[in-house]
């Protein structure tokens, strides 16, 4: 018996965009890539919009993945973060960095000047909250992007995503985002196994991530300094602040919850979660909880338990599991192990898969290959918004209704080094399902 | 491996006399007459089964005794028996009892050793319904002085009384006497069919469940009165103190966490837990758990547990199997899939537990579900240990090894400070 795999990402980028090309502006539709390639090895020019640890890294990485790319241009909002980024990347990558100080853009409207040079692909990596805006300017100024995970803090960020990866489409540009599971050798041999049926039908999971407390994340910024706005003050600790990482069940634990997503070929149809802040509770941790635990419900009524939390010192344990009629797959991060009536354990080559992912995308830039991953990152963003969402809130809730009708927008009202009050830590019960 | 299987049968055989419909005439053929009761523990709860015990059968069974902590408990619970109330105490309404009441003033009992003066006012049979903290010694000195015992879940609060219980179970079990627990789903006749019918494969081999109890809850309000001791303040608002009550999961959750072990036929090998205390205030119980039990066969089973007002509420209890998965509530339920099946309503299970027990006092036939709810209840409280030290832990090791024992240095009005609330990486595993 084969399993069904839904193929959900089509029909709904189909239904959305009939809601969605409306708005979009015919000059946008017109501008397609800012240059063709010639199939072969053409010269690649990016650049990077976000120079913190994970701007670098992605950087290094996609500078090391194929011949003759180069980085020409730089964007963060704090010079301090885009000048050491600038000078990591230039001692290891050398002559493959060619920014210079006309290329380099500090403040708010960095992204924007970015995406004004003659650059092919964008790294976003700048937290979270700022991907969806990031992304459709991007794309409307007609480049390939390569997105971080996740690519969203709340539903009305979601539905711009999924509206900019649809243009994208249009316009013949490519979109990859971070969830580098995709692309680990183990788990795509395993997923197809799963969905060909090996385990039999799905009836139930587990996607477990138990970790620190994270306590010591970016030591240097845990004292507030006298001359931060509280809007500096909240983007030095951005990873804690729901309106800018999601809070961790969404930064962190959508590479797990997207495992599960792909296993089962759909997003959840209705989920109900609890957590909350029991330990992690210092001001310098702004306002994200420290464990959550969501039921999600995927289609057919199969129910898959999400653990997680951020808490020292207690039992880790990461591990994603899925249950069939015939068998059971583990399927982690590091092993692919399939028991049962076919039972399978991976023992071939493991490629990096945050090199793969730069390699493919620069690959299929170059020989004019559909890649558009943009609408799959952003249903696993919002399976992870919906959790949290159940979890703030106490109140179970359902896909279509986060989808379609939840009006979430923890946006900022400026954009501005000002006063900034923090968001209260909700209270289930109490803080309203919104 | 042996005993388990004799409790299986017990089980069973609670299953086929539930379904008996002409009860009362063959009680009285196999009959032995009175049944004296003794009402150990006089709150709402053990007012609501002292009713359910004595309307569930014929009026030959007999309130002989009450005994309380609080002589204002006791009183409270005598009046309301005499006089009857309506839509409350599990939705029976009753009229007053009086006529089955011989409960004289010299057997009633007040003080910490009340429950001990009771056992020796001639009664045949307990109503174990105090706060859970006591429940474990009440058992253990009941079924030495030769009772027929109902307790009420959960059975104790630590590992250390799960033992204590685990040991009386068995000696009562040589002395022949009946022991029935308040997990009155065991009593429940939809519960009863669907479960049959799990066990005889219809949705083939288990391979994942879950359970909830997510409803409302509320906060320990007030300030303890002047000149009240904290001894006396913790027990009169014993919810909200561990110690007495073994936090939410083990003293409601307890519910859903049994049906587990009766539908999987075994106990946890291992569990890991989360949870916490976002709204709940005073006392030092958490409002809200989740935790994953694994049973044998790597069956991974998921608890979710929450008493927060304002959320979306869920109790039930789901079983997922290869060939299909059964749902069941404590209003109803279903089972899906190959071998489909809607089964009848079910008579009140409050009552049916208490006609379940006295029916198998009467006819020698003893019904021993001590060692049952004791697993159970060692269900949520290993949940709960791992919740509150946020470390995975082992069956074996909680049942055999834990020296946890949240009894008091001593049982008397006085001092007795709040234990903090816990922290997961922080409160020791003991």
């Amino acid at each position: 018996m084969k399993n069904k795999v839904m193929q959900t990402t089509p029909d709904l980028s189909r239904r959305d965009f009939i809601k969605t090309s409306a708005a979009m502006g015919a000059a946008t539709l017109a501008s397609g890539p800012s240059r063709m390639f010639a199939a072969g090895s053409d010269k690649i020019r990016i650049a990077v919009i976000g120079c913190g640890g994970r701007g670098t890294y992605d950087t290094t990485n996609c500078l090391n993945a194929a011949e003759n790319v180069e980085l020409v241009a730089m964007g963060d909002l704090f010079a301090d973060r885009l000048e050491r980024c600038r000078r990591q990347l230039t001692e290891k990558l050398g002559d493959k960095v060619k920014v210079t100080n006309e290329t380099c853009f500090a403040g708010w409207d960095a992204h924007k000047k970015v995406l004004d040079c003659d650059v092919d692909l964008v790294i976003l990596t700048e937290p979270p909250g700022f991907r969806p805006s990031h992304l459709r300017a991007a794309v409307e100024a007609g480049k390939h992007v390569f997105m971080e995970k996740p690519v969203a803090v709340d539903p009305v960020g979601v539905r711009s995503v999924i509206e900019s990866s649809q243009l994208a489409d249009r316009k013949n540009l490519t979109i990859v985002g971070g969830t580098q599971s995709r692309r680990m050798a183990h788990l795509v041999e395993g997923m197809k196994r799963i969905h060909n049926g090996d385990i039999g039908q799905i009836v139930s999971g587990q996607c477990v991530r138990i970790g620190g407390g994270m306590l010591t994340w970016s030591e240097q910024t845990r004292q507030r300094q006298p001359g931060w706005s509280d809007m500096e003050w909240q983007l030095r600790r951005w990873l804690f602040m729901t309106w800018l990482s999601g809070d961790f069940i969404v930064e962190m634990h959508i590479h797990n919850l997207d495992r599960m997503n792909w296993a089962m070929g759909a997003h959840p149809v209705q989920c109900i979660g609890m957590g909350g802040r029991q330990v992690r509770t210092g001001p310098e941790y702004g306002n994200c909880y420290d464990h959550f635990a969501v039921e999600y419900e995927y289609p057919g009524g199969v129910r898959i338990e999400y653990m997680g939390s951020q808490i020292d010192k207690v039992t880790y344990r990461q591990d994603n599991r899925v249950i069939g009629t015939k068998g059971k797959a583990y399927t982690d991060s590091g092993n692919l192990i399939i028991e049962g009536d076919k039972p399978f354990k991976y023992d071939g080559p493991s490629p990096s898969p945050v090199i793969k992912q730069h390699a493919d995308q620069i690959e299929a830039i170059r020989n004019g290959r559909h890649l558009n991953e943009g609408v799959r990152i952003a249903e696993s963003t919002l399976t992870c918004i919906m959790g949290r969402m159940s979890a703030y809130t106490g109140r179970a809730l359902k896909w279509d209704w986060a989808m379609n009708a939840s009006k979430l927008d923890l946006t900022p009202p400026k954009y501005e080094f000002g006063d900034l009050p923090m968001r209260p830590v909700a209270i289930p019960g109490k803080t309203p399902l919104v | 491996m042996n005993k388990r299987l004799s409790r299986r049968e017990f089980v069973k055989a609670a299953a086929a006399a539930s379904l008996v419909p002409a009860l009362t005439s063959r009680l009285h053929a196999a009959g032995s007459g009175a049944v004296k009761v003794g009402l150990i523990g006089c709150g709402g709860r053990g007012t609501g089964a002292a009713t359910q015990a004595l309307m569930g059968v014929d009026k030959s069974v007999k309130l002989w005794a009450m005994a309380d902590l609080f002589r204002d408990k006791l009183d409270v619970s005598y009046d309301m028996l005499s006089k009857g109330a309506k839509g409350r105490y599990d939705r029976v309404d009753f009229d007053g009892l009086a006529d089955q009441m011989e409960v004289p003033e010299e057997r009633k009992f007040v003080g910490f050793d009340a429950f001990h003066k009771l056992l020796g006012s001639g009664v045949d049979m307990v109503i174990l319904s105090t706060p859970p903290h006591f429940r474990a010694e009440h058992f253990e000195a009941a079924v030495q002085a030769g009772k027929h015992v109902f307790m009420e879940k959960p059975v104790a609060v630590d590992p250390a009384g799960i033992r204590k219980v685990i040991a009386a179970a068995k000696l009562a079990k040589q002395k022949g006497l009946s022991v029935v627990a308040g997990t009155q789903r065991r009593h429940q006749l939809h519960y009863l069919e669907i479960i049959k019918r799990i066990h005889n494969g219809a949705i083939g081999e288990i391979v994942a469940a879950q359970c909830y109890w997510n409803s409302g809850g509320s906060s320990l309000t007030g300030e303890k009165p002047e000149g009240m001791s904290d001894m006396e303040w913790q027990v009169r608002r014993w919810y909200y103190f561990c110690w007495i009550c073994g936090d939410h999961i083990v003293e409601q959750h307890v519910h859903n966490i049994d049906i587990m072990n009766w539908a999987l036929q075994a106990h946890p090998v291992q569990c890991m837990g989360m949870g916490g205390r976002e709204v709940r205030k005073g006392g030092n119980i958490w409002d809200h758990f989740a935790i994953e039990f694994e049973y044998p066969g790597g069956v991974r089973v998921l608890s979710m547990c929450r008493q927060i007002p304002g959320c979306s509420e869920r109790v039930s209890e789901r079983i997922v199997g290869t060939k299909g998965f059964a749902y069941i509530d404590s209003a109803t339920g279903y089972i899906k899939g190959e071998n489909p099946y809607e089964p009848p309503g079910s008579p009140n299970p409050y009552v049916q537990e208490h006609i379940d027990l006295i029916k198998s006092i009467r006819e020698g036939n003893a019904l021993n579900e001590g060692v049952q709810v004791a697993q159970s209840t060692m269900n949520a409280i290993m949940g709960r240990m791992s919740a509150y030290t946020g470390r995975a832990l082992k069956w074996d090791w909680a049942m055999n090894a834990s020296k946890l024992d949240l009894t008091p240095p001593k049982y008397e009005f006085g001092d007795l400070p709040v234990a903090p609330v816990p922290m997961p990486g922080k409160t020791p595993l003991v």
